[in-house]
């Protein structure tokens, strides 16, 4: 048995925020109907396809977000295809959506109206602005959250445009906030006799602006409280280090590594790594906030011949042996390759009906003692749309368009 | 109709430190569970180390571990105790915790509360209602398992920091922005919540072993699924989209002022051209397709970022809005502060610290109807605590606290 056997989700989404939100609930044995356009959901536009061929029913990323769902196609341009959605709204718990605020209005798919015609219903909306507010009607992308957050303003070189966050981070925060608010209004009705009766839902709405405000606000109004010199973009550093020195990434003899110490301990054993070399022990190179406010290009030029001397393999085992933290730039090759994740079983074998399988990440938690579920396909557009339509009492209704 | 507080019938022992975990916890007493952070004098939470804050200039009064600001976000509506997990009578006292609480949050290394009696096994035994989440860097196994890791070493090591910088140039990473913690807290409360949830209807607890790099590669799946395809390795990609271009973010006039721009599809593209007053650049056919675009992307952002340059921030905003295309200010973390949606959103909530006064803290990004977060009060005071939650709440004879103080063990 798992967490959420019982729990009945209707997904319409597009892209990545709804569809990672309904994946999360899916991992806890939620059941997830997944509305797709006749078109099908956008991601199976996106890649990657196997030697870059487009085929809407091989997308990496659809198959890593849908796997486990089924897919029905309703066309909600047409009466058919809303009849099929309120038809599947009334036996649901669940209704996430990442549709824009406009077009649900315009159908009478907004929260308002839903929890209206269906009183039990958990209604989650995700966007980046949000359904209240003065830019809830704004056109918006996830560029927008980085943009309004104070996120994009703290990364990047100084004297260059800010860099956003890249592989639609936004998107995925809001899906797992939506994921861990759901779970939170799932619990809220079970100790809820209303709820429980199924009289009495709940509104969530979750804004990928919101999510990244909170985030870059509890570093950022450090830097607002004490009245320094603004937060803001410092290339391969936090800025002013963040405190002590070193809180930067430098490069190494095979690539690059990201070295960090907070504590004076974590500085005198990098100190130790080195082999203790003079400069070290003069009067300038005591003081670590000075070295990581102050000068820390200079401390960053005395340091790169050491670390270009060894690889990012040799750094790691000498930080291992010392005991200062260290982290080497990894790219795909090697993260795959990591044992680790090897050991704790990390990586799924989605099955695929002509691929065999679509390898994808798993879940970043196991619950010790139980099994994981087993991988299940990602379905086909529209491939459970006469079993759902059946489900329904609705087989003579033709809900395609 | 009042606010439902869905966990108020449950308490948590808090173990975390620093950013991840007490993200977790702090959440869940927003939603009104009782949460008892357990610190001790000898090992505060780093996060109270981070000098005092400043107000109007000088250093506010009270002594700095109780008066940053980040601490108060990070712990705020919790109970504070003390404890010296590391002498023998501590587990007495952390037995009859265990025997009255729920949920027990760690970050710390794995074993590392194993060691002092506050293990998953010890605790289940005690307490086979206890859901226990650990949430160390990289999970309680493997050879990786004694990680010690702040958020960037995890963001290096899953390959995530390497893809940040500009295109052609080598990785900058996102040293700034720690995106390693709020990561793992958002992956750490799905699966706690989900024991919850659980356990209301079998009344058996579980233990949630999260890796925190597991989290960060659970949302950069393309890369890892492209590199599993096709054997490609991914790079750094700047501001620049799969499927929109242009999309990036352009100079606006002024020192150090930009915007973001996002054009989803051709007909944005179209009404981009006419704000720009159709330039000759622009009118070519072959731009007309945002598959053209995005193969011309470098010669496009270097022509519109020479445009909005000509054009003040908060103008160029109203007017792409205006006419449809995503286009947005941004924002240093002041502006954040004061901007309006944010403050409509109700992003913020104020409360009062007993020292520092009057503050505003972030609460969950969630807008809900009817289960809002609530804030009710600040971070607490070192061992503020100790007497509500060892005589009150454990009911132990005051003479006896008085004695484990006086001997070091409640400090």
């Amino acid at each position: 048995m798992a967490a959420l056997d019982s729990i009945r989700v209707v997904e319409w989404a597009e892209l990545i925020s709804a569809a990672y939100c309904g994946k999360l609930l899916r991992e806890f044995g939620a059941r997830v109907d997944k509305v797709e356009p006749p078109a099908g959901d956008t991601a199976r536009n996106y890649g990657p396809f196997p030697d870059d061929i487009a085929d809407p029913e091989s997308s990496g990323i659809f198959v890593y977000l849908n796997s486990g769902k089924r897919s029905i196609v309703a066309d909600m341009s047409t009466a058919p295809g809303l009849q099929a959605m309120h038809a599947l709204l009334a036996r649901a718990d669940v209704f996430v959506t990442n549709q824009p605020l406009a077009l649900r209005r315009r159908l009478g798919l907004d929260a308002p109206a839903l929890r209206a015609r269906h009183p039990g219903l958990i209604v989650v909306s995700l966007s980046v602005f949000g359904d209240s507010g003065p830019n809830a009607d704004a056109p918006a992308q996830a560029i927008d959250a980085y943009a309004v957050s104070g996120t994009a303003w703290v990364i990047g070189e100084p004297d260059r445009e800010p860099l956003i966050i890249p592989l639609l981070q936004a998107d995925y925060q809001a899906g797992a906030h939506a994921a861990s608010a759901t779970l939170m209004a799932l619990i809220a009705r079970r100790r809820d006799p209303a709820g429980r009766a199924g009289l009495s839902g709940e509104t969530i709405d979750i804004a990928s602006a919101d999510v990244f405000a909170a985030a870059a606000g509890t570093n950022g109004k450090v830097y607002l409280y004490y009245g320094l010199q603004k937060w803001a973009r410092a290339g391969r550093r936090a800025y002013a280090s963040g405190g002590p020195y070193p809180y930067v990434i430098l490069p190494c003899k095979d690539g690059a590594v990201c070295l960090i110490g907070r504590a004076r301990q974590e500085w005198t054993r990098l100190v130790q790594a080195m082999g203790a070399p003079a400069w070290t022990g003069e009067p300038r190179y005591q003081d670590l906030h000075a070295m990581g406010r102050d000068y820390p290009d200079e401390v960053d030029a005395l340091i790169t011949p050491w670390l270009m001397r060894h690889t990012r393999a040799e750094l790691l085992k000498l930080a291992e042996t010392h005991g200062f933290p260290v982290g080497p730039l990894r790219n795909m090759s090697e993260v795959v390759a990591s044992p680790q994740f090897a050991h704790r079983k990390f990586f799924r074998q989605i099955p695929h009906a002509r691929l065999g399988a679509v390898t994808v990440p798993g879940v970043p938690w196991k619950t010790v003692g139980r099994a994981a579920c087993a991988p299940v396909a990602a379905p086909r557009l529209g491939e459970h749309t006469s079993q759902i339509l059946a489900e329904l009492g609705l087989d003579s209704i033709e809900a395609r368009s | 109709m009042s606010n439902r507080r869905p966990l108020e019938h449950l308490r948590v022992l808090d173990f975390s430190w620093v950013w991840s975990g007490p993200l977790v916890t702090t959440m869940l007493a927003e939603f009104g569970a009782q949460v008892i952070k357990i610190e001790h004098g000898r090992r505060l939470d780093n996060s109270r180390l981070r000098g005092k804050p400043l107000r109007e200039g000088k250093p506010v009064d009270g002594p700095s571990i109780e008066t940053g600001p980040y601490f108060h976000q990070t712990n705020h509506d919790k109970l504070g105790i003390t404890i010296n997990l590391k002498s023998p009578e501590a587990r007495a006292l952390l037995d009859q915790l265990i025997g009255v609480s729920d949920i027990i949050v760690e970050n710390l290394s794995p074993g590392a509360l194993a060691r002092v009696g506050a293990g998953y096994e010890h605790a289940s035994t005690l307490n086979p209602r206890i859901i226990y989440l650990s949430m160390a860097a990289a999970g309680q196994t493997g050879p990786l398992s004694g990680l010690r890791a702040y958020a960037p070493i995890m963001s290096s090591y899953c390959g995530f920091e390497a893809l940040i910088g500009y295109p052609g140039d080598a990785p900058i990473g996102m040293m700034n922005f720690g995106y390693g913690d709020p990561n793992a807290a958002i992956h750490g409360l799905p699966p706690l919540l989900a024991a919850i949830y659980e356990r209301e209807a079998t009344g058996k607890g579980q233990h949630i072993d999260m890796s925190q790099i597991e989290a960060l590669l659970s949302v950069i799946a393309e890369p890892q699924i492209d590199f599993f395809m096709n054997g490609r390795e991914a790079a750094p990609t700047g501001n620049r989209h799969p499927g929109m271009a242009p999309h990036g973010i352009y100079p606006a006039a002024g020192e150090d002022r930009w915007v973001s721009i996002a054009v989803a599809d051709d007909a944005q593209w179209q009404t981009l051209v006419g704000l720009m007053g159709r330039p000759a650049w622009a009118i070519d056919a072959e731009l007309a397709q945002a598959a053209h675009r995005i193969g011309r992307s470098a010669a496009i952002d270097a022509a519109l970022a020479h445009w909005t340059a000509g054009h003040e921030q908060a103008q160029l905003v109203t007017s792409l809005r205006t006419a449809g295309v995503a286009c947005s200010p941004v924002q240093d973390i002041a502006a954040q502060w004061s901007d309006a949606n944010f403050a409509a959103r109700g992003i913020r909530k104020q409360t009062v610290h007993p020292i520092t006064g009057p503050e505003l803290l972030y609460h969950a990004p969630w807008t809900m109807e009817r289960s809002a977060p609530e804030i009710q009060a600040s971070a607490p005071l070192l061992g503020q605590h100790n007497d509500y939650v060892f005589e009150t709440l454990l009911g132990l004879d005051p003479e006896h606290v008085a004695r484990l103080k006086a001997d070091g063990v409640i400090a």
